[in-house]
């Protein structure tokens, strides 16, 4: 193979990636869902954080929320540890020194799998997520962050 | 499981038992009076069973009605697509959206929170070496020996309990068994609360609490394995062992939310009842009874947005408390050191606290300092006044965490409640290393320094542990 191959086939490789579709970049945002009978449609970046480190433990309505987590190693997983900035063994400890300090009953629960989410969702009411945005499904609410959708421009959670 | 089958069960299992009992009956012909007996007995345990069997059908029944009573009814079309505009991307094998059945729109709601959550269970050990360049023990409770250079002991091993009795109601319960002289175990029922969560500005506790004086007791509570150090700072060890600070109180304690936007704002509030008793430190064999009156302390901190992890506190406590020595197992009062007011002067406490803590990113940096303030009632006396800070610094690098901590306490030998305290400062390091999520290997050094004293160093080895 020439040089001018080679040449060709990184420009045209080039070409391919500089017009990609804008979805490509969509498909690593992850969305924040609730319960479908959640009056909440937004929710702050700094309101999201304070409710996943059990901070903000009711919902404005008065419903007490429930955090339903993916386990180690998932993509949602990793996002909630970049969004409260910790390790995956300070998460640990963290939540374990919550329930001892008495700020918390116990710890997020944890989920196996989007179909188990979406079933957490319909049993706890005040119940609030992460999924992957291609994993989203019918029962699933998708709430604001900041005003933005996941998909949208600027959006933060990815 | 259905009604009817749940039935049909229990009358199979009871014509089981009656074919066993005759066939029991059938081999066992011969008669004789031992038989005959032995018939009655087994009769009345088969009616016995009968009954019991007749009693779950019945419960079981009102189980099922009162579960029925309960399951809301069902409304089409409660299940809803997100309620935004967004079109999430489908992979390919992913069935789309409006092929999805719609998923039964029934909703278990849990109407009963402690039949779901039940009872949460925790615990909480250590098992400590400690080893002294002297033979006289400094905090000389947690199982340490005097007359011995070093020994093992367990320190505090406890037990946790919580559960949820309604949306916002829900038990703690905190039992430690603390390690005593010759290997007895002291219980104590460090924490148990009534707590009430109104929602997030008002959440409220009824019961014996830990008083919220400054971040360390609010933070590590006593769990050896939450903490970085094997040890905790002097000022904020436990009344029970030696420390300062009045640590547990019986009475209210409230705490909640300061709408304040960006600046994180956050109150505490406690009013009960103290009686701190608290150990020499200096291997005296003596205790003081501080004989406490009813307790106040108010507290705000802050955790802005701006720097997360970082949370900046303050907090006033008064309360008003005696001096009196007493040697606790002849529960005889003593006479007290040279040069105190008297055994039985009331003193006014005020404890101020200040605090800067930084917690993220792998790094814990905390910083607190007191000012405990005794003013005799009703006497002209000296004010005795005892300031003490300490400063800890680690750092996490892998399972590795190393640390660095000093401390200072500074209280008049002429204090008739801390003179076994004195003066004492120095630095503290070591490491902790986490073997997995639950087990800790601590080692620490420490040297302190003493007013009249040599020098202390110390070397302390610890397994912490959760479970």
């Amino acid at each position: 193979m020439g040089v001018k191959s080679i040449t060709t086939l990184l420009l045209l490789g080039l070409a391919v990636f500089s017009f990609a579709p804008p979805g490509t970049a969509q498909a690593n945002d992850v969305a924040v869902i609730v319960s479908p009978g959640n009056p909440t449609t937004n929710i702050s970046l700094g309101e999201l954080r304070k409710t996943f480190a059990g901070a903000k433990r009711v919902w404005p309505g008065g419903q007490p929320v429930k955090l339903v987590t993916r386990g180690p190693g998932c993509p949602e997983r990793l996002v909630l540890l970049r969004l409260l900035a910790m390790s995956e063994g300070e998460y640990k400890q963290y939540w374990t020194s919550q329930v001892f300090r008495g700020d918390a009953d116990a710890e997020p629960l944890v989920v196996p799998s989007v179909g188990m989410q979406k079933e957490a969702l319909r049993l706890f009411p005040g119940a609030i997520s992460l999924v992957a945005v291609g994993d989203v499904k019918p029962g699933m609410k998708v709430l604001k962050v900041d005003g933005l959708l996941p998909g949208a421009p600027g959006y933060s959670l990815h | 499981m259905p009604r009817g089958r749940v039935r049909a069960d229990i009358r199979g299992a009871i014509l089981a038992l009656l074919l066993v009992s005759g066939s029991s009956r059938a081999q066992d012909a011969g008669p004789s009076s031992s038989n005959q007996a032995s018939d009655q007995e087994t009769f009345a345990q088969l009616v016995e069973q009968i009954k019991q069997l007749q009693q779950e059908d019945h419960d079981l029944q009102e189980r099922i009605k009162l579960l029925e009573a309960k399951q809301p009814q069902a409304s089409p079309g409660t299940e809803s697509n997100p309620s935004s505009p967004l079109a999430p991307p489908q992979s390919p094998e992913e069935t789309p959206a409006e092929q999805i059945p719609p998923a039964p729109a029934t909703v278990a709601v849990p109407h009963d929170w402690h039949d779901v959550h039940g009872i949460q269970f925790r615990g909480f050990g250590e098992v400590d070496y400690k080893v002294l360049n002297q033979r006289q023990p400094e905090l000389g409770t947690d199982g340490f020996v005097p007359g011995s250079a070093g020994n093992f002991y367990t320190g505090d091993f406890g037990l946790f309990l919580t559960s949820r009795l309604t949306n916002k109601t829900s038990v703690l319960s905190e039992m430690v068994f603390e390690e005593r002289d010759a290997q007895k175990y002291d219980v104590d029922l460090r924490r148990m609360l009534l707590k009430y969560d109104y929602n997030d500005h008002l959440k409220m506790s009824f019961g014996r609490y830990q008083t919220n004086i400054g971040y360390y007791n609010w933070a590590f509570r006593s769990a050896a394995w939450l903490q970085t150090t094997a040890d905790r700072p002097l000022i904020m060890e436990y009344a029970s062992n030696g420390g300062l600070l009045p640590t547990q109180a019986i009475g209210v304690s409230v705490t909640g939310a300061i709408p304040s936007g960006k600046l994180g704002l956050n109150y505490v509030a406690e009013y009960g009842s103290s009686d701190t008793v608290r150990p020499d430190i200096n291997g005296d064999g003596l205790f003081t009874d501080e004989n406490n009156g009813n307790q106040t302390n108010v507290g705000l901190f802050a955790r802005p947005d701006i720097l997360r992890g970082l949370q900046i506190g303050a907090s006033y406590y008064h309360d008003k408390i005696s001096n009196i020595v007493v040697n606790t197992p002849a529960v005889v009062q003593l006479f007290p050191p040279p040069g105190t007011p008297g055994s039985s002067v009331r003193y006014g406490q005020t404890i101020v606290n200040g605090y800067v803590v930084y917690v993220a990113h792998g790094i814990e940096f905390l910083n607190e300092g007191f000012l405990i303030r005794d003013a005799p009632l009703h006497l002209d006396y000296s004010v005795f006044n005892t300031p003490a800070f300490y400063s800890q610094f680690s750092r996490q690098i892998g399972r590795l965490r190393p640390f660095f901590r000093y401390q200072y306490v500074n209280a008049s030998s002429s204090n008739g409640i801390y003179d076994d305290v004195s003066l004492r400062f120095g630095p503290s390091f070591g490491a902790r290393y986490d073997l997995n999520d639950y087990i800790s290997f601590k080692a620490q050094l420490d040297h302190t320094a003493r007013r009249g004293e040599p020098d202390l160093n110390g070397l302390q080895l610890q397994f912490a542990f959760t479970f």
